[in-house]
């Protein structure tokens, strides 16, 4: 029994043609690469993996961020998962729907602005996920939730999904 | 000149999210204690434009429009939130 992970780089994902996050660059010492999620429009960003050995159970989400300017405030990262078995499911891939949201809500540690902060989603609805099945995930801030109070933008530096191979 | 509708109010505060300076830095405050701000800012502003106007020398006060007196209040403003880059500098 393992955990499979697998990275998904900012610069990697894909967009819809409207409400997205600004990729953007930073770093003095090294270059750090992210999707800028803006504090008062909500905006998501897609990527396509191959759920390779997925066995059964939730599908773990790990959003690795940090503030642009805040340092106090909460912020609602909420991630959604499609799921494709290729040669199998009819499903038109290009109107395929995505599974219910879950959502996480992630607080601001203080102390230094741009820290950087892990929220954790655990991804309940898998849209009947099966090994091997092509998975496209959406990553998005609720920037409209009541809960989500952090002013400025939530920059994305990584976010990785892990699963258990059996 | 009327206070700000919730639409425009709504849209300063997400732009000034947008554009707030790194430099400067946000303060220890919430999105809605930002709102609250950006509202009493142009309260504030609407409440104050009577003295505004009364501090302004002759002959702008009187040959002004309000328009006129509003964007030079801001570009002041602006100046001194280091937000106003001059050709001169």
């Amino acid at each position: 029994m393992a955990t499979v992970t697998q990275q998904l780089d900012p610069g990697s994902g894909q967009f819809l043609s409207t409400a997205f996050p600004a990729l953007v660059r930073g770093g003095t010492n090294f270059p750090v690469v992210g999707l800028a999620y803006d504090a008062a429009a909500n905006e998501a960003a897609f990527w396509l993996i191959r759920a390779a050995n997925y066995g059964t159970g939730n599908v773990t989400v790990d959003v690795d961020w940090y503030a642009d300017t805040a340092t106090t405030g909460a912020v609602v990262w909420q991630a959604q998962l499609a799921a494709i078995t290729t040669d199998t499911d009819t499903q038109d891939t290009e109107t395929k729907a995505l599974a219910t949201l879950d959502t996480v809500t992630d607080s601001h540690l203080g102390t230094v602005g741009q820290r950087l902060h892990r929220a954790v989603i655990t991804m309940t609805n898998l849209d009947a996920l099966a090994a091997d099945d092509d998975l496209w995930i959406r990553i998005a801030r609720d920037a409209a939730n009541a809960a989500d109070t952090m002013a400025g933008d939530a920059i994305l530096t990584l976010a990785t999904v892990s699963y258990s191979d059996v | 000149m009327a206070v700000m509708d919730a639409t425009n109010r709504l849209r300063t505060w997400a732009q000034a999210m947008r554009d707030w300076p790194r430099s400067i830095g946000m303060p220890g405050v919430t999105k809605p204690e930002l709102r609250a701000a950006l509202n009493a800012t142009d309260d504030w502003i609407e409440a104050n434009q009577g003295s505004f106007n009364a501090a302004l020398p002759i002959p702008f006060r009187t040959t002004a429009t309000v328009p006129q007196k509003v964007f030079l209040f801001c570009y002041v403003a602006m100046r001194r939130a280091g937000r106003l880059k001059a050709q001169e500098d």
